[in-house]
Formats: structure tokens, C-alpha cells, sequence
């Protein structure tokens, strides 16, 4: 008796301690700084993110625009890239995206990547939940993980009234996306907690619970105990009766559905590659063959053999790396009062070849722990951003190992 | 005449059989209603969260939106992942009170603790529209399977008839809820379902549209009645999970605290 009755509790205490163990979901985790250096500068860069604009209403609607390039270099050991997703990372749906393109097209799902592909993408996003939030534009990339592009604070403001999110079915009719189809969820949720209550409370109300285990711990597992009036014909009855209903509410369930939602069909999946972006011919080469960090002075230098195979001047506009840019000194304007400084000149003639020295002195590279001080691949990558004298750009990613490392 | 080893109701009852009924009815100084309501009130939390976990480890995503509760996966994955429980339970109950309500008891722990999780942790919290993220309903199939086994007392034809089944009306009681979100809209000019455009529009970080594991059409047709074939196999499974189910009760839960009490 007594040990059939503790028997009863290990079941909990298994739940219990899965339970305990089980991870919580995380709502809010950008965690940029915790991926490894050479993965966030080598894999997916960003260039010209903007926000058209910083503060919003609920329901009013701005764009984030710029271009991702999966690099040349992306690393080996994470697999060759193939699908991809460019969305927005945002602390859980504060804001919604109500469109997408990609190089042009509309892109609701996933797409098809590879290595060296250059993806303009144009996300209008929606305030939805009042707050200031940071959003990022993020690629994800199937089997390697997502990666953020560059942030910004996003002021959604009350608007005063209720939050709706209408869209229009195929049949016409508009419906509050927030809201459709919550009806029939809540009514069937508290149908079924009726009709399950029912059946339990017609057990455990009338008849006594733990006063059965002397019987039932006497008799066979495959018998229910008629005989000895464990379980009678009522219950049997009754039982019957509630299988009945429950399988007429299935039925009338149907019908029902039938009728109000005839047209339906199986969730899409609506994958494409996006069309090769028209790229500028390649007037410039550009590869790095040294770079030192000194960590007194939190300074990358570069030393970058440039040619420009061009017919016009070529000027080096700044280097991007991860989230960071770098605009040269002198020739852009500085981004978040982040510069670099280039010599001789950033400026390289038609035809010319020359060694340019790039230096960066920033606090970042401890800060955002981007460089790669003891990891196992002391690398550093970037896009350099080559300009010419009618406009014409051009992105050469250059990578090269950390040659001299002073601490 | 063999009529003294059948059963019937005109037969006078036994010694034995008289000696149980009396013990039935008997009448105990500490057993009393007491008992019956802390067991069925404390069992509650533990019930639930077993149910619940289960269900998340094997069917979280499936179960957490509706642009993944599609009509390749969805039916095969979840009932193997919400019969675990029902089943252990429903052998817990059925040995020790001769109750047809463990799968029921279950899936009414379940159903709260899935809303309550959906409303304070989905909806409040995480801000998602809790039409995104309904939890799927399992009572009535818990209905069939307890009935099967009150009608078929074995737990062998349960896993068979009622496992089966349990798949099928599952299926049947949540596609009626789903239905609203399978009618057709357009998202930039591209036909899809209201649950995929949910699926677009709230950010979902955490899970990229590649990760969703739905049906993505394949070479291999089976007269494309996708459909038939996943509730088929996921008839099969649910037989499955229900004797993981009851390995769980019997091996995990009775066996080893038998052995331990003994020592005692
Ligand atoms: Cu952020």
C-alpha cells in the first residue's frame, strides 16, 4: 500500500528534474562580441546600412537598406554557404517587417547564397510595441549561425490607439493579423477543457481515489474490476456517452471549418537565388601582406599592395570590417568618430602600383574584442571601398594573418 | 460443465470476490478524502511539466507557431511527442485506482500549463500575437485513448487502436483550429498562407525561415496524398511514443522505488 503510493512520485521527480534542467529560451540575445574575431570579420560583411529614419509611431513604417557580402574568405570549416536569410534582429517582434527585397525582388523566405554574393536588401519594418530598441539588419547563414549587421536605436512611439495589423485574404476580405483566427483557437481551447473536465470530475468527484489500491493491488492489470464494482456499467455508460460527443464535436468541428475557411492551402515555401547585382567592372586590386597590432595604443596597422588597373584615379574611401567602418581621413567623413588614416596617399594613379600603410587607433578593437588575441586563427579581414574619379566603386576584401603582435 | 470458471452475473459471487467488494466499501480512519485531493491537486504541477517538456523537446517548433504546423511534419512529430505522458499516466492510474484517466488528466495539466506558458511567456514577455503562438489541443484525442482503454482493459490494444487513433484525432481537432490561418493572401504580391505571413512579419530571430521544417515538396510523390502518408506514419510513431510512455511508468517510475522500498 504504502509503496505503491511512493511509487506514484518518481514520475514527478524525473519531470521535475527535467525541468530544472531544461534551457530557458533567450528573447533578447544579440551576443555579437561572443563569436570568435576571425569568424565575424572573415564570414559576412556590411556596407552602407541606413535606417531611413530613428523614430517611429506603432504602425508607421521605415526602411533598412544596405548590401551584405557573403567574403571570398568565409572559413572553411563552416561549411560551404548556401542558404541564407536577411532579416532584422530586434528584442523579440517590436517591430514587424512588412516588406523585403532582395537585389530587387521580393524575398519573404530564405535564399539561395554562395560565396562572393552581394546582396542588396531593402527591409520596411513597422513599429509594433512602443520602446526604444536596437535593431540590427542580420544574414543568417544555414549550419554557420547569423550575423549582425550594424545597429541602430529605434524610438517606437504610442500612437495612441490599439495595435492592428491589417492585411487582405485572397477572398478580399481584411483581417486584423494580430487578431484572425483566435476566435476559434480559444473557443475549441475551452470546449475541450470542458469536455475533458467532464470526464475527469465524473472519476474523481463521486468516488474515493487512494481507497482503491488495497482492491485494485489484489487484481490482474487487464480487468476493470466489475466484479468487485471498481468500475460499473454506469461508468461504462457514461464513458460511452462523453466518446460520443466528443467525436460529434470533431465532426461538427469540421463542418464548420469547411464551410467558414473553404479556401485554404499548405504553408509555402518560396525559396529563389537572388539575381547577380550589377557590379562595376574591377579597376583596382588590392591584398594585404602585413598587419601589426600594437595594444598600447589599440592600433591596427595595414600594409595593402594596391594596383589600379583602371583608366582613372582610384581612392581608397575606407575599410569595413564585421559592423565597424573605418572612412579614410580626409576623404569621408568619419562614422561614430571612427577614421583611419592612409599613406602616402589614399589616392592611387591609372596604372599605378604602390604599397599603401592603413592605420586604425581605436578602443573597438579591444572593446568589441575584435582582435584575435588567443584564438586559434590570428586573422584579420575587411572590404576596402575603392572609388574613382566619375564615381565607380569597387569592394576588395583583403585578409591577411596578424604579423606582428605587440601586447 | 465447466460453468464454475465463467463469469457471469448470475453466478453467486465468491469468497474472494465478496472479501475485495467489502474492501472497496470499506471504511478507513486516515484514508480519507483528504488523501484523494492532495494526490490529484499536488500531481498537477509535476504532470504538467513532464507533459510539457516532452513536448517541447520533440515538437517545440511545431508547437510554438503556426507557419510550422504544416501537413508533412506537424502530424508525425507531435503525437509521438504529446503520447509519452498521457501513456505513462494512464498506466499510473489505471494499476493503482482502476481509473480510465490518465491521458485525460494529462492533457488537462497539459492545456493549462501550455497556455499559461503561451500567455505569460509568448504573449507577455516575448510580445508575440498569441494567435502565432497557439498551443495545440490534445484533450480529445486523451479522450480516445482513455476510452480505449476502459473498453479494451489492455495496454497492448490501447497503444494499437488508441495510439493509432490518438494521431488522427489530434490531427482532426487542431486542423479545425488552424483552418483560419491556411486561407490565401498575398505578401508582396507573392500567394502564401495568413500562418506563413505571421511567420514573416514577427521577428523571429531565433529561428531563420530555413531552419522551418515543413514540407518542401520532393521528387518521391505517393499519388501527392502527403497528407494520408504523414497521419500513417504518424499513427505509427504514437504507438511508439506510447510504449516509451509505458517504460517510463513501469521502469522508471515502479520498478526501481519498488526495489528501493524493500530495502527498507
Ligand atoms: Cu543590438
Amino acid at each position: 500500500m504504502r509503496r505503491i503510493l511512493s511509487r506514484l512520485f518518481v514520475v514527478p521527480a524525473i519531470a521535475l528534474a527535467v525541468l530544472l534542467l531544461a534551457p530557458a529560451p533567450s528573447a533578447n540575445a544579440h551576443g555579437e562580441t561572443a563569436q570568435e574575431a576571425f569568424l565575424r570579420m572573415g564570414t559576412v560583411s556590411f556596407w552602407d546600412v541606413k535606417f531611413s529614419a530613428t523614430e517611429v509611431e506603432q504602425g508607421e513604417q521605415l526602411k533598412v537598406t544596405g548590401t551584405a557580402k557573403i567574403l571570398e574568405t568565409w572559413p572553411e570549416q563552416l561549411g560551404e554557404p548556401e542558404l541564407g536569410f536577411i532579416g532584422v534582429v530586434a528584442p523579440g517582434p517590436v517591430v514587424i517587417i512588412k516588406e523585403r527585397k532582395i537585389n530587387g525582388a521580393p524575398a519573404p523566405h530564405a535564399i539561395e547564397v554562395h560565396k562572393g554574393g552581394v546582396y542588396n536588401f531593402e527591409i520596411t519594418i513597422a513599429g509594433r510595441r512602443p520602446g526604444r530598441w536596437h535593431v540590427h539588419p542580420i544574414f543568417g547563414i544555414h549550419g554557420a549561425g547569423s550575423l549582425l549587421g550594424p545597429g541602430q536605436y529605434i524610438e517606437v512611439k504610442e500612437s495612441g490607439k490599439a495595435f492592428t495589423n491589417p492585411v487582405k485574404l485572397a477572398s478580399g476580405q481584411v483581417v486584423d493579423l494580430e487578431k484572425v483566427g483566435m476566435g476559434d483557437v480559444a473557443f475549441w481551447a475551452v470546449v475541450w477543457l470542458v469536455v475533458g473536465l467532464v470526464w475527469l470530475l465524473y472519476w474523481i468527484v463521486p468516488k474515493r481515489t487512494v481507497a482503491r489500491l488495497p482492491v485494485t493491488s489484489q487484481i490482474p492489470l487487464n480487468t476493470d474490476g466489475m466484479e468487485y464494482g471498481l468500475i460499473t456499467k454506469r461508468d461504462h455508460k457514461a464513458m460511452n456517452v462523453i466518446m460520443a460527443v466528443t467525436l460529434v464535436l470533431l465532426a461538427g468541428g469540421w463542418i464548420y471549418q469547411a464551410r467558414a475557411y473553404p479556401e485554404k492551402m499548405p504553408q509555402q515555401v518560396l525559396r529563389f537565388e537572388p539575381e547577380p547585382v550589377a557590379m562595376t567592372p574591377s579597376f583596382v586590386q588590392a591584398k594585404a601582406t602585413e598587419v601589426r597590432y600594437d595594444d598600447a595604443t589599440h592600433t591596427v596597422t595595414m600594409i595593402v599592395d594596391v594596383k589600379n588597373t583602371g583608366t582613372r584615379p582610384a581612392t581608397l574611401q575606407g575599410f569595413t570590417t564585421t559592423t565597424l567602418t573605418f572612412p579614410t581621413a580626409g576623404v569621408a567623413e568619419p562614422v561614430d568618430g571612427r577614421s583611419m588614416t592612409v599613406s602616402p596617399s589614399p589616392t592611387v594613379a591609372p596604372g599605378q602600383a604602390t604599397k599603401l600603410t592603413l592605420t586604425i587607433s581605436d578602443h573597438v578593437w579591444r572593446e568589441e574584442r575584435l582582435i584575435p588575441i588567443g584564438e586559434s586563427r590570428m586573422q584579420i579581414t575587411g572590404v576596402l571601398r575603392f572609388k574613382d574619379d566619375a564615381g565607380a566603386e569597387n569592394f576588395v576584401t583583403v585578409q591577411s594573418f596578424i604579423t606582428s603582435l605587440s601586447a | 460443465m465447466a460453468t464454475t470458471y465463467t463469469t457471469t452475473d448470475a453466478r453467486p459471487p465468491d469468497s474472494r470476490t465478496e472479501a475485495l467488494r467489502a474492501l472497496l466499501n470499506r471504511r478507513y480512519r486516515f484514508l480519507d478524502r483528504k488523501w484523494d485531493i492532495v494526490f490529484w491537486a499536488t500531481a498537477v504541477f509535476v504532470v504538467a511539466a513532464a507533459a510539457d517538456i516532452t513536448k517541447l523537446l520533440f515538437a517545440g517548433d511545431w508547437d510554438f507557431w503556426t507557419d510550422w504546423k504544416d501537413r508533412q511534419w506537424w502530424p508525425i512529430i507531435t503525437p509521438f511527442a504529446v503520447i509519452i505522458i498521457p501513456s505513462a499516466l494512464q498506466y499510473i492510474q489505471w494499476l493503482a485506482w482502476r481509473m480510465p484517466t490518465g491521458a485525460t488528466y494529462t492533457a488537462l495539466c497539459l492545456a493549462v500549463a501550455s497556455w499559461i506558458g503561451r500567455i505569460v511567456q509568448w504573449d507577455w514577455f516575448a510580445g508575440f500575437p498569441l494567435n502565432f503562438v497557439w498551443p495545440v489541443s490534445i484533450i480529445a484525442a486523451a479522450i480516445w485513448l482513455d476510452w480505449v482503454l476502459l473498453k479494451t482493459k489492455s495496454m497492448v490494444l490501447t497503444s494499437l487502436i488508441g495510439g493509432f487513433g490518438f494521431a488522427l484525432i489530434l490531427w482532426f481537432a487542431n486542423y479545425i483550429t488552424l483552418a483560419p490561418f491556411l486561407q490565401p493572401m498575398e505578401w508582396m504580391g507573392l500567394p502564401m498562407t495568413v500562418a506563413d505571413v505571421q511567420g514573416i512579419e514577427y521577428v523571429r530571430a531565433q529561428t531563420p525561415e530555413y531552419l522551418r521544417m515543413i514540407e518542401h515538396g520532393s521528387l518521391r510523390t505517393f499519388l501527392g496524398e502527403t497528407q494520408y502518408v504523414s497521419l500513417a506514419f504518424g499513427g505509427t510513431l504514437a504507438v511508439a511514443g506510447y510504449w516509451i510512455g509505458q517504460a517510463i511508468a513501469r521502469g522508471l517510475a515502479i520498478w526501481p522505488i519498488g526495489r528501493y522500498i524493500k530495502k527498507f
